[in-house]
């Protein structure tokens, strides 16, 4: 009950987000009850099978979207006036997921409605039109099965969001350096190691960190009790992102380039079509996931060639921001380019069509495109949550609007000047194999 | 219209505000601050003082009332004017340390001098210094999170004071921090500002903060008044209050 109150009584675009779950549910819900249809229609399990397979794919794509909109669901996040009557983290992530289910559960009802009208259960005239087998009209439908089969984005997406969601204790107390006491200095903390002589090596001691040795130790030890009140403070807004750099890189090139690899070796000349096989779907896949990888590595790259050499406030804004937020902005946009890159790849190689899955392969292109791109400007919406806070203090100094807004204009077009032609190259060099 | 008297960096008459929500904010209050002092905004928790500095320093639009800086009228300025007097003339330090977290101490430090259009090697340079003078000189490449937040607040002072303000608006400074570090940031807050001639209007509700300041101006429920002595309660015994308050009476 709660959880409706919540979800009723929240901002216009929070719903619109909401509504975009209910829709891609639907859009989905709507894929697996025609892989349904058709199991009805033909007698052969393996086409249907693989029709259902490639549901995995949309479902996935609605999943990381239902995901990305409970993070930025403003009213199942933290906030010190409920955790103080008992509606803590846990809560509050089981509020998400109830309300994640209500919208994906709202999406599959719809799917059903679409699906019996279609079909002529509701109405008196099925639809009559070219390759619609999958509705499997004269059949009846067996409810069981086909409830199953719209539980499975609802449960799915509550799950995922609940675990994405569950409680975690701030490690408190923890500290942030660590403390290395040397064998030489020993009222200094000393992170970096020590070698034998390292001491007193000339012009050692002479630095700034030298200088201010006696008045760097003593305020040391609140840290941790401000750092604990300094979580409870910013409970309202998304977690700051840490500052470190994503380490996938390395691994989504290789993971990249063992997909391309793999690919071209399975698309040699043989008989059949080099579509059919396998080891290419595989190798597409493989280049996806890399794809997907690489993504927060990319964008930390991004930031950090922005704001290299003298940046003025500009660029230094840009990239600092873009270097920080890399995890949470690139791998939504590493995804979209994966997604664009095997559409492009598909498409160029796709004409041998049989018409009859034509509408229904058109749906799914459709829900995995327009959800990662939601699942990406979603993300772009939390970061700006989470930056709220330094962008007011940022307006309190005066800095000017325009120069806020042309550091987020500038950080967007950088994003887009590397992905979209690298998107591009992935994506010729993954069809090329195929074509020719 | 009064013209406001010359000596006067920064000059305010019959501000009157009122939030959002229709919650009484200032009601009419007058105040002058002469150049290089020290000015501190005394009164307790929701007495109107960071509205009024607020008001002060064009972050908000006073309801009525009038305010000038240096013979040039706040209250009428567009937005965008304000927002460049506070880029060019005012500083701000908030009750919390709110620093960039992705830019590390002297880029944060740096930050307004850059904003104004101070060139990269010039805004560093004052903003080491200033960083070295607040005693926080070796923190410089590092980044806000690994600070405390005693070191967090001072460099916000260094953010306020390198671009060398004409008057620096201080809202609760040390409010968070405990007495050994909130004599440390208000001495050197105090000490930057009196060697350099910069304008201070602290709000503060801490009589002992207070005392630092040339002169105190005190607010309660918005009005400005002389004196904060609110009448004792009558009786002197616990009990009394305890059984007024009492659901069982």
């Amino acid at each position: 009950m709660l959880a409706l109150r919540l979800s009723l009584g929240s901002h216009p675009a929070v719903q619109l987000r909401r509504f975009l779950v209910a829709a891609a549910s639907a859009g989905t819900g709507f894929l697996l009850l025609s892989a349904l249809g058709h199991a009805l229609a033909h007698p052969d399990p393996s086409v249907s099978a693989l029709r259902l397979a490639w549901c995995a794919a949309p479902l996935a794509a609605t999943v990381y979207f239902a995901v990305a909109v409970a993070r930025t669901d403003p009213g199942t996040r933290p906030r010190p006036g409920l955790s103080a009557v008992g509606l803590g983290p846990a809560r509050l992530m089981a509020i998400s997921a109830v309300t994640t289910a209500v919208s994906c559960l709202l999406g599959s009802a719809l799917a059903l409605l679409v699906f019996l009208g279609l079909r002529g259960d509701l109405a008196a005239v099925p639809f009559d039109g070219a390759g619609t087998d999958f509705l499997a009209a004269g059949r009846p439908l067996p409810l069981p099965a086909a409830l199953t089969l719209l539980a499975l984005v609802p449960l799915s997406a509550s799950a995922a969001v609940a675990t994405a969601l569950r409680p975690r204790e701030p490690v408190t107390g923890a500290p942030r350096v660590p403390r290395v006491h040397g064998r030489f200095g020993a009222y200094r903390r000393t992170p970096v190691r020590e070698s034998f002589g390292a001491y007193g090596r000339f012009g050692r001691q002479f630095g700034p960190s030298a200088r201010g040795r006696r008045t760097a130790a003593a305020p040391e030890q609140e840290g941790a009790a401000e750092g604990a009140e300094g979580a409870a403070e910013s409970a309202g807004v998304p977690p700051a992102a840490a500052r470190t750099t994503p380490s996938g890189l390395p691994w989504g090139i290789t993971v990249l380039a063992v997909g391309l690899a793999v690919e071209a070796f399975a698309s040699r000349p043989g008989p059949g079509a080099p579509v059919d096989r396998p080891a290419v779907l595989l190798g597409l896949a493989l280049a996806c996931v890399g794809l997907a990888l690489a993504g927060p590595g990319l964008t930390h790259l991004c930031g950090r060639l922005l704001q290299t050499i003298r940046p003025g406030t500009l660029r230094l804004l840009a990239g600092r921001v873009l270097m920080t937020e890399a995890t949470r902005l690139g791998r939504p946009l590493g995804v979209v380019c994966a997604v664009m890159s095997a559409a492009y790849a598909m498409a160029s190689l796709h004409e041998r069509e049989d018409t009859s899955s034509a509408p229904l392969v058109a749906l799914g292109v459709l829900l995995v495109a327009g959800c990662t791109v939601a699942t990406l400007l979603t993300a772009a919406v939390e970061s700006r949550q989470a930056r709220a806070e330094t962008t007011a203090a940022l307006r309190r100094l005066g800095a000017p609007a325009v120069t806020l807004r042309r550091a987020a204009a500038l950080r967007a077009g950088v994003l887009l000047a590397l992905f979209g032609p690298l998107s591009l190259v992935v994506a010729e060099l993954s069809a090329w194999p195929l074509t020719g | 219209m009064v013209a406001p008297p010359d000596n006067d960096v920064l000059w305010a008459r019959a501000l009157h505000f009122r939030h959002d929500d229709g919650s009484p904010g200032l009601s009419g209050v007058s105040l002058g601050v002469r150049e290089g002092e020290i000015l501190a905004v005394g009164g307790p928790r929701g007495s109107g003082k960071t509205t009024l500095l607020r008001c002060l320093s064009g972050l908000l639009p006073a309801k009525s009332g009038e305010v000038w800086f240096n013979s040039v009228p706040v209250h009428t300025m567009t937005p965008v004017a304000r927002e460049r007097l506070r880029r060019e003339r005012f500083g701000w330090i908030d009750p919390a340390p709110l620093l960039v977290a992705e830019l590390n101490v002297w880029e944060n430090a740096a930050l307004p001098l850059m904003l104004r259009g101070t060139g990269r090697r010039r805004a560093k340079t004052a903003a080491l210094e200033w960083l070295e003078r607040l005693d926080i000189g070796d923190t410089a490449r590092r980044h806000p999170e690994e600070l405390t937040h005693a070191e967090r607040q001072r460099v916000c002072i260094a953010r306020a004071l390198a671009p060398a303000p004409s008057v620096l608006f201080a809202d609760e400074p040390t409010a968070p921090l405990h007495r050994i570090d909130r004599a440390h940031v208000l001495r050197t807050l105090t000490t930057a500002a009196r060697s350099h001639g910069i304008t201070v209007v602290l709000a503060t509700h801490d009589a002992q903060t207070a005392a630092l300041a040339d002169r105190t101006v005190s607010l309660l429920d918005g009005r400005r008044v002389h004196t904060l002595h609110l009448p004792p309660l009558p009786g002197t015994a616990e009990t009394e209050g305890l059984a007024a308050c009492s659901l069982s009476v």
